[in-house]
């Protein structure tokens, strides 16, 4: 959501404008930036991971990484290049993690889709720690 | 787009501190025509191994690997610890 939007939306909630107002802002704020309010939220251009320390947390470590989708896009390319050997190596580390996947498998046909599917990923995660990924 | 900027900024709890902004752009400026007059050089020497495998690995690795190069513009990593701080931040 853009600052903009989101300023209007405080304002709306706060009752300095009312509700034919609000969306009369809205609309010229999407005619200024080519898109409509429906669509404004549909192509995220980074994914966002956020780790922070709860309440109850000892451990006071924060991370907050913004990644562009497209870089993810671009790295997953890049991973072809890795010598078939080394694929070998990486596999059987993550299968020593219990993750069942090889990278080989990974045409560049499939990228676009896996990127795409990320757009919809949200994980929250309240515990000790708060940890948050999503597409922004 | 290509990044133009770069800051990076690692601090220790002991005190250290690492802070560098390095202007990307003005790499860019230097580095695009080197890479210009090098590509028919990188492309020779691709036609030349491409009996072997490593002709092909040359020709495609430049292409993605500027495309890696030219998405990285947004990347942002912020990392608090108790032992330090670490801010890599590109625009």
């Amino acid at each position: 959501m853009s600052e903009e939007r989101k300023k209007i939306l405080e304002m709306l909630s706060e009752g300095k404008i009312n509700v034919e107002e609000a969306e009369r802002l809205l609309s010229t704020l999407s005619e200024d930036t080519g898109t409509t309010p429906e669509d404004s939220g549909k192509n995220p251009r980074y994914l966002r991971i956020m780790i922070e320390p709860g309440p109850e947390s000892e451990n006071p470590d924060r991370v907050n990484i913004r990644v562009p989708l497209k870089l993810i896009r671009a790295g997953l390319k890049l991973a072809s290049f890795i010598p078939k050997d080394a694929q070998g190596k990486v596999n059987e580390a993550l299968h020593e993690k219990g993750i069942e996947a090889d990278f080989s498998d990974i045409k560049p046909q499939n990228l676009d889709e896996l990127v795409s599917q990320l757009n919809d990923l949200t994980v929250n995660i309240e515990s000790k720690e708060t940890v948050k990924v999503f597409c922004e | 787009m290509i990044p133009l900027t770069m800051r990076i900024s690692v601090r220790k709890n002991t005190g250290r501190i690492f802070s560098l902004w390095l202007p990307l752009f003005l790499i860019w400026l230097v580095a695009i025509p080197v890479i210009i007059l090098l590509s028919p050089l990188v492309l020779l020497m691709s036609l030349i191994l491409w009996p072997t495998r490593k002709g092909k690995i040359i020709l495609y690795f430049f292409p993605v690997f500027f495309s890696l190069v030219w998405c990285m513009s947004g990347l942002n990593i912020d990392i608090q610890t108790k032992s330090g701080t670490f801010y890599l931040n590109l625009l």
